[in-house]
């Protein structure tokens, strides 16, 4: 179990290592060689059983023209036999006659299959014979096993299995193997009648002719057996006898007609018999299971099959897989250039879920380009405003005036003045920098607001009144820091400057919902709505040196820090006053620790 | 297609040569066993083949299965050594692939074969030769001593005499000395001889040869009273068992030796050679020739 685990871990490694082509490459190379594997098994497979049927037909049409030559052959030797007796035997009285000159004619017409023919009393005496003469000294005919079979079963002609004539004298071929075909017959002899045995001996050519020259299929061969078993003809008997091949003749004698697979000796074959008629001979053909089985051949050829296809498949994934991977290599290529930074063009091509991709993946490169310009602008943006802000609490004119308003009351005797002055100065400066924060306590803003006015007035002798108030509720609010004194800063020298001594200049923060709302309000010229709008804007009307530039960075600041749904709002009309209002966010102290940790 | 277009050119290469190949293979193999006929020189050590018309039709079974000719050579004087080692070194130079012999001499033939510039494998039949690539006959040994035994069971006293009148057939020796020292060990008294005494033969003969055998069971009709245990399975010696006129034979299939000798030649050329085991032999009495077993050892089936 570890083993598979380990094979399919590593597996799963190379896979993830591999290129999409050579995923697509393999898999449809390992698919389509499992299918036509799978197919040539199943071909093999069919075409070796389709095979074996139509040997076994064959073997069953050859064996049943083998026998109806045997019958054949057998019924010549029945009618040879049937003649003798009902012909020569029936008719002659040997006490008047032989049998001999009618033996004699019937043997020449038929020499070629025939041995001798012959006839014996019931106590196995020579009646008569031919062409064979006379019998061995000692031989006794009685004894044989066709006499007997003959005197046992009158009624049928008898076949012996292949045995050598022991009782002739043959001075030509003493030994000759032969099928004895015995008769029980009735002997006349001077009106009597009496028992015999009628002996055709058959050659074994006529046996050999039908058997010999039959072949099924490639190494097949046909074989004759007895009932029982006993080898008649074989076309190597002679290396059966002599122990040197063995034939499954015993099990043969058992099967039925048809055909039917064994394994004999290590080889599997088919065997087909086919029981000769009247004589219980069985003719059995065999047929060597390599003659139709596809056990080599059949596979080699599937091999070559399978090669090839395997071969031409690679080649097709190959080709194909490239088409279908190149496009999204492609565009791999592309997001790994755009990974590095490098400037790359993503192609739209190959087919429709690529071509997709493609179009996505380009739009999404294009909006992340547009996002970082426009988060480059912003952040170059806040820096500025930033940078102007802090520039703006160090004007040089404010900070000259002031020391020399301080100088002036120094010399003059206002020592008490001086010291305020340059108290709030220093307040004002301190709470301008606060500690590099952009985020500070909304009690802060304000202080830092009342220290300007404090230092203004006392410039401005007091032309205007100033009241700086934070309602309940929003007493312990963050705000973005430095954002009230430009708002004073435009409200003095724009509102304030030429008025008389009734100027009033209110600061009022307070909670709406979730919002900070900083009302900054004077009782000064005021100015038309056009130009109040133009103020944040910056567009349309004519502006004087300097003013707006003030209230606009704090618009910007605040637009920048929150959102365009913040900033600065101005209500104006000529010689009614303005109210600038600053809309935050209502941060409390976590909110605004947070705030503070995003921006950095 | 840059990253794997190397290993798909080899893959590819690959598939197409065993493509090639598997294309190829099976029409080499035809090629291979198709192969031409083997050339098989068969020496004899008589002045014709008469006597081995068994051997040759097993011969000729295992020629006609495995693939090969056979060339019968007989000598013009019997067991002439010199002519058959001459017949040898003719028939190896003049391209046979191997030879079969029945060894006039098996240390002549031996040492002419040793002579040879390329030597064939020779298969001998009757009796061994050392250097031989086999011999397909049966233990001579064991033959000489299952007779003595048949005769032993018939024994009834008297001398045993020991033909030997077989020329100079190698195989002989062994048999009757096998014989010699079975009867021996029996404590029958055993003589050898180079003939039949004509005055007064005695009343047991072995042979151990079967021109020996026939010639002794020839010369029994003139004098009788002798029991006859020969080797043979010639159709004269069996007709002679059969008559009564030798009491047992030790036989076996020539058939079967000429099968073998010429598969063993053949196996021996195409290197799948193995040892041949001696020969199986039956010793076989008159009364017991027409059992089945024993027709087909000693009559060969012809049609």
């Amino acid at each position: 179990m570890t083993f598979f685990r380990s094979l399919a871990a590593q597996w799963a490694q190379r896979y993830r290592k591999m290129s999409i082509q050579m995923v697509l490459s393999l898999s449809f190379t390992a698919a389509a060689a499992v299918g036509i594997l799978l197919m040539g098994v199943s071909f093999i497979w069919r075409f070796s059983a389709v095979n074996e049927q139509i040997v076994a037909e064959n073997s069953q049409k050859i064996l049943a023209q083998a026998n109806l030559n045997l019958d054949s052959y057998l019924r010549r030797m029945m009618r040879i036999a049937d003649t003798v007796y009902y012909r020569v035997i029936k008719n002659t009285d040997l006490a008047q006659g032989s049998y001999t000159e009618a033996l004699g004619l019937l043997y020449e017409e038929n020499r070629d299959d025939l041995v001798s023919l012959s006839v014996f009393d019931s106590r196995g005496g020579l009646v008569s014979s031919v062409p064979l003469a006379g019998l061995k000294a000692g031989a006794d005919p009685a004894e044989s096993e066709w006499f007997q079979a003959a005197s046992q079963n009158m009624e049928n002609l008898h076949f012996s299995t292949p045995h050598v004539q022991n009782i002739f004298e043959d001075p030509e071929t003493p030994y000759r193997w032969v099928v004895s075909l015995s008769h029980h017959v009735e002997l006349t002899r001077d009106g009597v009648t009496e028992a015999g045995v009628l002996l055709v001996d058959m050659g074994f050519s006529g046996i050999e002719q039908v058997c010999r020259d039959v072949t099924l299929g490639r190494g097949g061969y046909l074989y004759l057996i007895d009932g029982d078993g006993e080898l008649i003809y074989h076309p190597r008997q002679q290396l059966i006898y002599a122990g040197l091949l063995e034939e499954n003749n015993q099990t043969a004698a058992g099967y039925r007609d048809g055909s039917h697979n064994e394994r004999f000796q290590g080889q599997s074959r088919q065997v087909t018999v086919k029981t000769v008629g009247y004589t219980g001979w069985k003719l059995v053909g065999v047929a060597p299971a390599d003659s139709w089985d596809t056990s080599v051949q059949l596979p080699v050829f599937g091999c070559f099959l399978l090669c090839f296809a395997i071969f031409l498949m690679a080649f097709l994934n190959i080709l194909i897989s490239a088409r279908i991977s190149d496009p999204i290599r492609r565009l791999d290529q592309a997001v790994k250039a755009l990974d590095r930074g490098e400037a790359a063009e993503i192609e739209v091509g190959g087919c429709y879920e690529l071509q997709h991709l493609s179009r996505s993946v380009r739009s999404m490169v294009s909006t992340m380009r547009h996002l970082m310009d426009d988060i480059i602008r912003q952040e170059e943006q806040k820096r500025r405003s930033e940078l102007e802000v802090l520039q703006s609490q160090i004007n040089p004119h404010f900070l000259y005036n002031t020391l020399d308003s301080v100088i002036w009351m120094t010399e003059s005797g206002q020592q008490q003045e001086a010291i305020q002055m340059v108290t709030s100065l220093a307040r004002f400066f301190r709470i301008s920098l606060s500690r590099g924060k952009n985020i500070i306590p909304l009690s802060d803003e304000l202080e830092h607001a009342r220290h300007y006015m404090n230092i203004q007035q006392i410039r401005y002798k007091n032309q205007f009144g100033t009241r700086i108030e934070a309602r309940e509720g929003a007493e312990g609010l963050y705000t973005l820091k430095l954002i009230v004194q430009p708002i004073l800063e435009n409200a003095i020298y724009h509102g304030m400057a030429g008025g008389e001594d009734d100027g009033l200049i209110s600061v009022t923060a307070y909670r709406e919902g979730e919002d900070l709302v900083i009302d900054v309000e004077d009782n000064g010229l005021g100015m038309r709505p056009e130009t109040a709008a133009s103020l944040l804007s910056g567009e349309g009307e004519v502006q004087t040196s300097g003013s707006g530039t003030g209230v606009r960075n704090v618009h910007q600041r605040i637009r920048l820090a929150f959102g365009q749904s913040y900033g600065l709002t101005i209500f104006s009309e000529p010689d009614e006053g303005t109210l600038v209002r600053i809309r935050l966010p209502a941060l409390t102290e976590g909110e605004a620790a947070r705030f503070r940790q995003g921006e950095e | 297609m840059k990253k794997t277009g190397l290993p798909a050119i080899a893959v590819l290469s690959l598939l197409g040569l065993l493509a090639v190949l598997t294309l190829l293979a099976p029409q080499l193999l035809r090629e291979r066993e198709d192969g031409r006929l083997l050339a098989l020189s068969v020496l004899l050590r008589d002045t014709d083949s008469s006597g081995w018309n068994a051997a040759r039709q097993g011969m000729e079974q295992a020629a006609d299965e495995l693939g090969a000719e056979l060339r019968w050579l007989t000598l013009t004087v019997p067991n002439d050594t010199r002519e058959q080692e001459e017949l040898l070194r003719r028939e190896a130079e003049g391209g046979a692939d191997a030879v079969i012999a029945v060894p006039a001499d098996p240390e002549a033939l031996r040492s002419a074969l040793d002579r040879l510039a390329a030597p064939c494998p020779v298969v001998t039949l009757e009796c061994a030769m050392e250097g031989s690539a086999g011999t397909a006959a049966p233990d001579n040994g064991e033959v000489g001593r299952r007779l003595a035994e048949a005769l032993l069971e018939d024994w009834s006293g008297g001398d045993v005499l020991l033909l030997d009148n077989s020329g100079d057939c190698p195989e002989t020796a062994p048999r009757l000395e096998a014989a010699l020292e079975a009867l021996t060990a029996a404590g029958v008294p055993a003589v050898r001889g180079t003939a039949l005494p004509e005055d007064a033969p005695p009343a047991w003969v072995m042979t151990f040869e079967d021109g020996a055998t026939r010639r002794a069971a020839a010369g029994k009709e003139g004098a009788e009273g002798f029991a006859l245990y020969g080797v043979g399975a010639s159709t004269a010696v069996t007709a002679q068992l059969e008559r009564g006129a030798i009491a047992a034979v030790a036989a076996w299939s020539d058939y079967a030796a000429g099968y073998l000798a010429v598969r063993q030649a053949v196996q021996a050329l195409r290197e799948r050679s193995r040892p041949l085991d001696p020969l199986p032999f039956s010793i076989v009495r008159g009364e017991d020739i027409y059992a089945p077993e024993n027709q087909k050892l000693l009559f060969p089936v012809t049609s």
